[in-house]
């Protein structure tokens, strides 16, 4: 792009996301005041609410057409029949392995420019003349500037923040929509609240708070969007503590059940440990690179380079020297060449621990925000909040932004770290996915389903799976949000019963959401119809088949890391298994309580609205798979060096496969994959479909296990034993250590001091007074003894004056000097 | 100039000039009379701070050094002068005092004993807070000190709570003792410079570097230091604050965690830092060690405390931290030389926002606690709850504010807790790490407060029944400083820009005072030797 051009459709995107940001952020000063302007029995609020959103969604289609049009269309030119598989197999098994076995030194990086000594891929070309092709950067307005150290409010665009906004926005709508049937119940003066008991066996009445609720989720997207839209790691810093406290919020909606204010509070509190990892890497980012930015595109400003082009050169490569802990990245100045500090005129350079250290860090905040291991525990409690905040907050967007961050800030991973996110998304998906098999809350169930998913996407990104990991985002987004959404139209369907030991059969009463589910259900656990030359299936099993793909040539190049491909292997048939308990359980069976059942209803059609539209986008969102148009936006945006894979020889000896590489195994894979999600679910239909087989007596056999299970690991204890005691414990002793030893050593001085007054007194009284009064004794004694003179005879005075002249007189003659 | 002079003046003695008014044209107690004194406090506080509205008007950011300079004689044979002026470092604080004291005279209606002598205190006090802020004479600043000390005492010895007396000495003793430190510290530099008290002259001989020498520099420092940590409070010199706190009556917190925190740290960038730069470097890691512990210890200690005003009191100990953090971020290298300038000047700018925005949400929470305190008469956090069912608008600003408090991005406690902690790890990244680790516990004591106070069905304590929602008076000044809460936390470089160039300034004199104290020869220390006119050095 030239400069003029760059500017031109910078400005024009600034403006349209910039507006589609800030919609939500009105609506939410007008809703909050809702109770002022209308009273709570009114929708304008919510109409409101949904007008910002659904406007929001219109920028970002119009920015979408915007960015291409100015592009010309470019990231989709690039990738040509990229998944053909006469392309793949002929061109690279020769060539990709040669980038990856590590028989290269990192020392002679130029050859890992060029993977394939055949046709490269399209994007690859792209890419490795100009990484940024496609992002646009700027600025809209400065917090502050000490020298040269500036901190912004920027933004950063580029074919994922398009993706991601119109993602957003889309389900956001849907979902905002479902809410105002879903929370319809709060359209009242007078709510009865059946949760909280009062003393007295009262139930809790209040007012209904409908526009509150659609404050809050305005307020939500309005942050939701500035992360994704945000242009430097420090504003991103910002709105992910923006959502943390929307989220805060929304969990405790009911803010009277003492449940949903704790769940609350945990899940900030612990969000705030991660951001706590994520404050010291903005730290070590901020002293040693004095910049936040992701990248600077504009052509009108080289030389001024963002994080990602300091760290590496256009061709994705980190320049480094030294071993050990010496061991340091050379930074570029932008232009090709090596950055210099001004004042030594010594070329800049970063210790390789400290980047390992500032990775860890910001992928801290990634572990809090995506409930990863070990911070996992908040989010099945998050599911005191509205159903609808679960579809959106807790499973949608806000949980997802640790996998955006992560993927926006792979350029900052060196490999030592993406092992560490590999091996953490992989702990946390199996967790999360053997707590989901046991539990009978149907928002749990999708809750530890949710973190089980995200730990996929995170293992995906940690194996040098940029793409995958984040194309899972999107179609996980759209059909986890539609299975919240349809358990949402269950629970309200049923009156608030979430238990699926309380339900069955509701298939016939409600068919459309059942329907509905069943599309999020096979679209999460993978199943498709395999053909010769494409799977036909629904999105998920594009993207998982595009994870284990990359996991699976991960542990091809990497044997010792066996465990990242066989524990998601074993995790796909564990999530078919669930999720069609899940279904099998809720909708089909005779129904286990009949009082439910008898009363259970079908939703209204502005519920079942966003159900459909959210079923045929989880249906058709990755239509294509990897040669479709969703996954060619994405590939737009991939960082140079997820496209070639790396060899690296460090503390931790990891090669990452490429494009090719991954592509050779895309089959294997997907077999494996499908398997897998077959014998789940074919399971889940053994125990609960056909009822074939007692899931009551597997229980009994294996009670340990599943205690351990439905105590989820045993985690709250832990963590209570661990943190929160401790903390209660060095609280009080702070408090006593003030009050005995700060204020015990003021108070012994005080009386030190009254102490030595009283024998200041005594002294005084005993030793200085009886002086004075000794003289005063004396004197008065005197003056006594003189009384007698005093006669007020007026001859007598007369006659002593006359004797006293008489004596001067004398005293003068007998003394003066003549 | 002679504008200037009056400007200034006017608006430090403004508010004296209406307490002898007080006192001669207000008679009887009588409602009419009590409800015309508020008012009129209120409005001379809301005159004065317009008249700081036109100090800063006439402020200019683009420069570094003194403003508005005027000058008087005062008492011509010690070289004291009347001399005050305006710095990017003494402006904004200015403007704080002034709409701080504003919103506590309109928070004063809780008052409602002995009022004429409360509006007189009240209003002296805030001549005292003024005059600190503006005073460029070491020894009118010192006698505005004191000044402020006194009224204080009374304000919360009579008006306070049941333990008012002990917690008003305990607040006397130990302000005197730091302001006797101050004394000795003063008269070092006295009889040191040829008997000056001019504090721009004093920190230009530092600049120089060949008056003081370095003993007397650290030890002037040290002096300098308790003297103000006192007042910041930073550990082990805190525990007079929760007493004074608890005691105090509502305004009188506001103003004392609003403004007379800030004096500390004020103190210690007006005269501690420039005055004795080789001491401050020296110092410097100790000090940054204390700031990073009164961080935790003070979060600690707010986690345990079950009285609501307590517990705002240890957040104050704890925010405080980070200013004490900030201003001593200087790094230098083993020749001496500045590492990383701009990260410096990055933590001083931090810590004079945090001044301003705990000013902002310390107060913010001290009046919240004021009006339930008003209401239902007690404090105690396990009898609270369900103010959001009573109270809605209330609970909001008064979630605003703690959330301010808690450091979230958008508000104002954000941006200076963030800023210092950013520009912390150059110094040190131990400090920086045990510093930033601060946001976990901040977050888990404002949320379970918040839990126990606004959340839950029901009010737990006694008087439900007196739970009304806020007057206009009340909301004007929750809505006032909440929306200053979000206006510094959005667009933080209003303030930043009036600070940056004279922190620049700052931070280059001092480089240089270091440097050239550094090359100086050893000497031996004299307290009260008397030097020759012009100063030199005692050799």
């Amino acid at each position: 792009m030239s400069p003029e051009q760059f500017a031109s459709t910078g400005a024009a995107l600034k403006w349209l996301l910039g507006l589609a940001w800030l919609l939500p952020l009105a609506g939410f000063c007008i809703e909050v005041l809702g109770g002022y302007w209308t009273d709570r029995r009114s929708r304008a609020p919510a109409w409101l609410a949904v007008g910002c959103i659904g406007g929001g969604f219109v920028l970002s289609t119009i920015a979408f057409v915007t960015w291409g049009s100015a592009t010309h269309w470019g990231a989709f030119a690039v990738v040509d029949d990229h998944h053909g598989d006469a392309h793949a197999r002929g061109q690279s098994p020769d060539a990709a392995p040669a980038a990856v076995t590590g028989a290269q030194a990192p020392a002679a990086p130029a050859e890992h420019g060029h993977p394939h000594d055949g046709p490269p891929h399209g994007h690859d070309a792209a890419h490795a003349s100009s990484p940024y092709a496609f992002a646009l950067s700027g600025s809209f307005y400065n917090l502050a500037t000490f020298g040269g150290l500036s901190i912004d409010i920027d933004y950063y665009i580029d074919s994922l923040t398009i993706v991601m906004f119109m993602m957003v926005t889309l389900i956001a709508t849907c979902i905002h929509l479902f809410a105002m049937g879903y929370m319809s119940d709060e359209l009242t003066d007078n709510y009865e609240d059946h949760e909280v008991h009062l003393p007295g066996g009262r139930h809790f009445h209040r007012p209904g708070r409908y526009y509150r609720f659609f404050s809050y989720l305005s307020l939500f997207c309005f942050a939701m969007l500035g992360l994704v839209l945000a242009g430097n790691i420090f504003q991103v810093f910002v709105f992910w503590e923006l959502v943390g406290v929307c989220s805060y919020l929304l969990i405790g909606f009911y803010v009277e059940r003492k449940s949903a204010s704790t769940a609350a509070n945990k899940a900030f509190v612990m969000n705030r440990v991660g951001d706590f990892g994520f404050l010291i890497g903005l730290m070590i980012l901020w002293t040693w690179f004095g910049t936040f930015r992701f990248a600077n595109t504009d052509p009108a400003q080289p030389g001024a380079p963002g994080l990602f082009q300091m760290v590496r050169d256009a061709d994705g490569h980190i320049h480094e020297h030294g071993a050990g802990l010496d061991r340091a990245v050379v930074l570029n100045d932008g232009l090709g060449g090596a950055a210099v500090d001004a004042a030594s005129g010594q070329p800049r350079s970063i210790p390789f621990w400290l980047l390992i250290a500032a990775g860890l860090g910001i992928f801290a905040g990634c572990i809090g925000k995506s409930a990863q291991f070990p911070l996992q525990t908040w989010l099945p409690d998050a599911m005191e909040g509205p159903t609808p905040v679960s579809a959106l907050v807790h499973s949608a967007t806000m949980v997802a932004a640790g996998v955006y961050l992560a993927g926006r800030f792979y350029p900052m991973f060196v490999p030592e770290v993406l092992l560490v996110i590999a091996y953490i998304g992989c702990i946390t998906l199996f967790i999360g996915a053997t707590i989901a098999i046991v539990v009978t809350d149907i928002k749990r169930v999708l809750a530890y389903s949710t973190i089980s998913q995200l730990g996929y996407m995170m293992l995906a990104l940690g194996v040098g799976g940029w793409f995958a990991g984040l194309f899972h985002l999107i179609t996980h987004a759209f059909f986890k949000s539609l299975m919240f959404l349809a358990s949402g139209s269950v629970i309200h369907g049923c009156h608030h019963v979430q238990d699926m030991q309380e339900m069955g059969g509701l298939r016939r009463k409600m068919p459309i959401t059942a329907w509905a589910m069943l599309v999020g259900v096979i679209a999460i656990a993978g199943l498709a119809i395999p053909t010769p030359w494409m799977a036909i299936a629904f999105s998920g099993y594009h993207s998982k088949d595009a994870i284990l793909a990359t996991s699976l040539a991960f542990m091809s190049q990497n044997r010792q890391h066996f465990l990242l491909f066989l524990l998601p292997l074993a995790t796909a048939g564990i999530t078919a298994f669930y999720m069609f308990r899940l279904w099998f359980m809720t909708f089909s069976g005779k129904p286990r309580n009949q009082h439910v059942y008898d009363h259970a209803h079908e939703s209204p059609w502005i519920m079942l609205g966003p159900l459909v539209i959210l079923s045929v986008f989880a249906a058709v969102c990755a239509v294509g798979g990897e040669g479709g148009p969703l996954a060619r936006m994405l590939f737009a945006s991939e960082p140079t060096q997820a496209v070639a894979g790396a060899a690296v020889a460090g503390t931790v000896a990891v090669n990452l496969p490429g494009h090719a590489l991954i592509h050779e195994y895309h089959t294997t894979a997907g077999i494996a994959a499908l398997l897998a999600a077959l014998t789940g679910a074919v399971l889940s239909y053994v125990f609960y479909g056909a009822g074939l087989v007692n899931p009551a007596t597997i229980r009994s056999q294996l009670s340990g296990l599943h205690s351990f299970l439905i105590e989820k690991w045993e985690f709250d204890a832990l963590y209570d034993a661990m943190f929160v005691r401790p903390v209660h414990v060095v609280a009080r002793w702070a408090q006593g250590f003030d009050q005995k030893y700060l204020d015990g050593f003021l108070h012994a001085t005080g009386r030190a001091v009254v102490w030595i007054s009283k024998w200041d007194r005594k002294f005084d009284e005993t030793v200085v007074d009886r002086a004075v009064n000794v003289v005063g004794d004396a004197t008065y004694a005197a003056g006594a003894s003189l009384r007698r003179l005093q006669t007020g005879r007026l001859r007598q005075y007369v006659m002593f004056i006359a004797f006293g002249v008489l004596g001067l007189f004398l005293l003068m003659f007998a003394f003066l000097p003549r | 100039m002679n504008n200037d002079l009056a400007l200034l003046s006017w608006t430090i003695f403004l508010p004296t000039a209406a307490a002898a008014v007080l006192g001669v044209g207000f008679r009887d107690e009588n409602p009419n009379s009590i409800r015309a004194m508020r008012w009129f406090t209120a409005g001379v506080t809301f005159v004065t701070m317009i008249l700081s509205f036109l100090i800063y008007q006439r402020f200019d950011p683009a420069q570094a050094g003194m403003q508005l300079v005027s000058v008087k004689s005062w008492i011509p044979s010690w070289n004291v002068e009347y001399r005050l002026g305006v710095d990017g470092i003494s402006m904004p604080l200015i403007l704080l005092t002034t709409v701080i004291t504003f919103l506590s005279a309109l928070a004063s209606w809780s008052i409602t004993r002995q009022v004429r002598g409360y509006m007189i205190l009240f209003l002296l006090l805030e001549t005292g807070m003024l005059g600190v802020f503006m005073a460029l004479d070491f020894f009118l600043f010192y006698v505005f000190w004191e000044v402020m000390l006194l009224p204080m005492y009374f304000l919360i010895g009579i008006w306070g709570g049941p333990r008012r007396e002990y917690a008003a000495i305990k607040f006397f003793l130990y302000t005197l003792a730091g302001g006797v430190l101050m004394l000795i510290a003063m008269l070092m530099f006295y009889f040191n410079s040829g008997n000056n008290f001019n504090l721009v002259e004093l920190a230009e001989m530092a600049r120089a570097g060949t008056v003081f020498s370095r003993e007397m520099q650290i030890i002037a420092f040290v002096l300098l230091f308790i003297g103000f940590a006192i007042k910041l409070p930073s550990f082990p010199f805190h525990t007079w604050l929760p007493d004074a706190h608890v005691e105090a009556p509502t305004p009188i917190s506001m103003i004392l965690a609003g403004v007379l925190l800030k004096m500390g740290g004020y103190g210690i960038l007006r005269i501690a830092m420039p005055l004795c730069p080789y001491g401050t470097q020296v110092a410097a890691y100790a000090l940054v060690a204390i700031g990073a512990f009164s961080i935790i210890y003070g979060a600690f200690a707010a986690l345990a405390q079950t009285d609501f005003k307590r517990l705002v009191a240890y957040s104050s100990v704890s925010h405080m931290g980070y200013v004490l953090i900030g201003m001593a971020v200087w790094k230098i290298g083993e020749g001496g030389e500045l590492i990383g300038r701009d990260y410096w000047n990055m933590g001083i700018n931090g810590a004079m926002f945090q001044m301003l925005a705990h000013g902002v949400s310390s107060a913010g929470m001290f009046f919240m606690v004021g009006v339930v305190y008003d209401r239902v008469h007690h404090r105690d956090l396990n009898q609270f709850g369900g103010l959001m069912q009573k109270m809605p608008l209330y609970s909001g600003f008064a979630i605003v504010l703690f959330f301010a408090g808690l450091g979230l991005p958008g508000l104002c406690g954000f941006i200076g807790e963030v800023f210092v902690v950013l520009s912390s790890w150059n110094y040190s990244p131990l400090l920086a790490i045990i510093a930033a680790s601060g946001v976990i516990l901040t977050a888990a004591y404002i949320l379970w407060t918040i839990q126990r106070v606004y959340l839950g069905p029901e009010y737990r304590g006694p008087h439900p029944e007196a739970l009304s929602e806020m007057n206009e008076r009340e909301f004007s000044v929750a809505f006032t400083l909440s929306a200053l809460a979000v206006v510094l936390g959005i667009v933080p470089n209003t303030m930043f820009r009036l600070m940056e160039n004279t922190t620049d300034q700052l931070t280059r004199t001092m480089q240089q005072g270091y440097e050239a104290t550094r090359e100086e020869p050893a000497v031996e220390l004299s307290l009260t030797q008397e030097s020759p006119f012009p100063a030199l050095p005692n050799r």
